[in-house]
């Protein structure tokens, strides 16, 4: 069972219970937020160990989420996965720039999304190993 | 050309040669006799009576003779004078033909002959020109009318025409293109094209430089010109225009250029493209949850059966926003090509309107939003049938109450409001909300087709359909009319005036 804190920040409520609903079912932590401010201010407070966003949203969209996450020394290196329903929505050089680790498209599978998040924070598990081990020798 | 020859009858007809000769041998005949008669005198006294009577002789014919000649010489001068006078009625233009009429002197009609010989061939000639000048005014007439004829043509159109010569400089400009550029059309020729159009325009004349140059034919490009404090797009056509046929060497004479305002186009396109993607965005939304929430059901990720019926709940709700977006865009175009199919029969608005919030109520609630609805100052309301189409309005009504919940805020109202106006015949519903509100600038586009107001742009999605929808199905079907009310921050009243069902109208007078 993974473990882990996970924002999920969509504006549309029935996405959000089913992202949650499908996290939590494997051992995530779930918070959430309707607007990419609302966001923004729960990922500061919360530091959550990744970001699942939609694109498109009121107040402030996905993409500015992400901008703004990166501009925040404390959030900075939170990994993202954005949902969007906009095929071909951010160029290839903005995602390497706003290290967005996965796109997926509307309608996306939860298992898919569930598979990503595992990777990802994985990954991030092995990295952060490796940066003690550094240290420690 | 009537000229005629000399009459010659002053010593009848004959040779005339043989009269000049004549006139040498008199004179010769007179020279000799007055010779003779000297001679005769020098001798008078030396040869008697005899030659006295010679002398007499020579005398008598000598006087005669200088008679004849002082006459001959008279007839000359008459003749001569003749003639100048009828050469000064032709230089007076007394007629347009040029002749000579003489009769006596033989030598003078020889002249005069001659005289109206060279005045009939100058005659031809002149003849000849005056017609030459006539086919050039004529010429120069059809020029100017066709001149004229082309600048009307020019004139009328509608894009911007500018015609330069092979020197940058105008030869025609229409009013179009004096408005884009601001300048005089009709009185700017010969001035170089890059004065006229100024310096911040510099690219159009490159533009035409560098088509004038290349000789191509035709060229195309599109140029961006700042006009009425926005930034414009013209599509630009410069056709190079060649020395006309036969004309040696061939080489281009000028350059015309038609500038197009695509600027509308441009938007539409914009417009059509960002709407194909918000579609595209508003179709998949309610898919996401529908395949999302069928997946995590097939999964058994719904492990209660309460979840469960949620699950379908869910399901069955995007569902219907699905199809309602569907039909919302399925109906504009309908209507747009007149496809659509009506049945207008009277409808009870109160009917509709409790049905159509029913439906959104579920939406609503998501958003903790509260419904309320009466009529407009608490009245009851005798009756409120009007003639539509039942579909229609009831679209016309889920939209202005998803549009209400869409832009207002969780926690926020919603007030549903009816009005039966008897003396104008119409009924009323308008649909209040405490959302975001629309500003001026916005309100007046906010029914126009894939039209968003700036700040909706952030505040919710759609697809700029749902408020044209109203405005087409309550004015071009059923004749009757939308309106809007909004303070920005505060709310918006969206509502529509539909004419009463005339039957139900007369039905109820009665009783």
């Amino acid at each position: 069972m993974a473990e882990g804190k996970v924002l999920v920040v969509d504006d549309e409520v029935h996405i959000i219970h089913v992202v949650t609903i499908k996290l939590r079912n494997n051992g995530f932590q779930v918070i959430s937020a309707e607007n990419g401010a609302d966001g923004f201010k729960l990922a500061c407070s919360e530091k959550p160990d990744i970001v699942v966003t939609d694109f498109q949203m009121p107040v402030m969209t996905g993409l500015e989420l992400v901008e703004k996450l990166r501009q925040s020394e404390a959030t900075k290196d939170i990994p993202v996965i954005m949902l969007t329903a906009r095929d071909f929505a951010v160029e290839d050089e903005q995602k390497q720039e706003l290290q967005i680790l996965e796109f997926l498209s509307k309608p996306f599978s939860p298992k898919e999304l569930l598979r990503s998040v595992e990777d990802i924070l994985y990954h991030k598990e092995i990295k952060e190993q490796d940066v003690k081990t550094k240290i420690t020798y | 050309m009537n000229s005629q020859l000399i009459t010659m009858n002053l010593y009848g007809v004959g040779d005339l040669e043989f009269k000049r000769n004549l006139y040498v041998l008199i004179s010769c005949i007179v020279v000799c006799i007055l010779f003779a008669e000297g001679l005769a005198e020098w001798h008078y006294s030396g040869f008697g009576e005899g030659w006295r009577l010679v002398t007499s002789v020579c005398g008598v014919l000598g006087a005669v003779g200088v008679i004849l000649l002082g006459w001959y010489w008279l007839k000359l001068a008459w003749g001569i004078t003749s003639i100048t006078r009828e050469l000064k009625q032709e230089r007076a233009g007394a007629g347009a033909c040029p002749s000579i009429k003489l009769n006596g002197n033989a030598v003078l009609n020889e002249l005069s002959e001659a005289i109206n010989d060279r005045l009939g061939n100058s005659g031809s000639y002149i003849a000849e020109l005056e017609k030459q000048i006539k086919d050039l005014q004529i010429q120069i007439q059809l020029s100017k009318r066709q001149k004229v004829n082309t600048e009307a043509i020019i004139y009328s159109i509608r894009d911007a025409v500018v015609v330069i010569d092979e020197f940058d400089k105008l030869l025609m400009a229409n009013e179009a293109a004096g408005k884009l550029f601001s300048f005089d059309y009709k009185n700017s020729q010969h001035k170089p094209i890059g004065e006229l159009v100024g310096p911040e325009r510099g690219g159009f004349v490159d533009f035409l430089r560098q088509s004038r140059r290349s000789g191509v034919r035709h060229t195309r490009r599109e140029i961006n010109f700042s006009g009425d404090g926005k930034l414009k797009t013209f599509d630009c056509i410069v056709s190079c225009v060649y020395n006309p046929k036969g004309w040696e060497p061939k080489q281009i004479c000028g350059v015309v250029a038609v500038l197009h305002d695509i600027t509308r186009e441009k938007e539409k396109g914009e417009m059509k493209n960002d709407f194909v993607s918000r579609v595209s965005h508003e179709l998949k939304t309610p898919l996401a949850s529908i395949a999302a929430y069928s997946e995590m059901l097939l999964d058994g990720e719904a492990r209660d059966g309460q979840t469960r019926k949620e699950f379908y709940s869910v399901i069955q709700s995007q569902t219907k926003r699905l199809n309602r977006l569907i039909e919302d865009i399925l109906n504009t175009s309908r209507i747009e090509s007149g496809l659509i199919k009506v049945e207008k029969k009277p409808v009870s608005l109160t009917i509709l309107i409790e049905e159509q919030l029913q439906m959104i109520k579920g939406y609503a609630d998501e958003k903790n939003i509260s419904l309320s609805w009466g009529d407009a100052g608490g009245k009851p309301i005798v009756f409120d049938q009007v003639y539509a189409d039942r579909d229609m309005i009831s679209q016309v009504i889920v939209n202005l109450l998803s549009n209400a919940v869409k832009y207002t805020q969780p926690g926020g109202s919603i007030k549903v409001e009816t009005e039966v106006d008897e003396i104008a015949n119409l009924a009323r519903v308008s649909v209040t909300d405490t959302g975001v509100g629309v500003d001026e600038e916005n309100i007046e586009h906010i029914f126009d087709k894939f039209y968003r107001a700036g700040a909706d742009k952030s505040q919710a999605k759609g697809t700029g359909l749902g408020l044209n929808l109203v405005k087409q199905i309550v004015e071009k079907v059923h004749n009757g009319r939308v309106f809007v009310t909004s303070q920005v921050g505060v709310g918006s009243t969206f509502g529509f005036e539909l004419p009463l069902s005339p039957e139900a109208y007369l039905v109820n007078s009665e009783s």
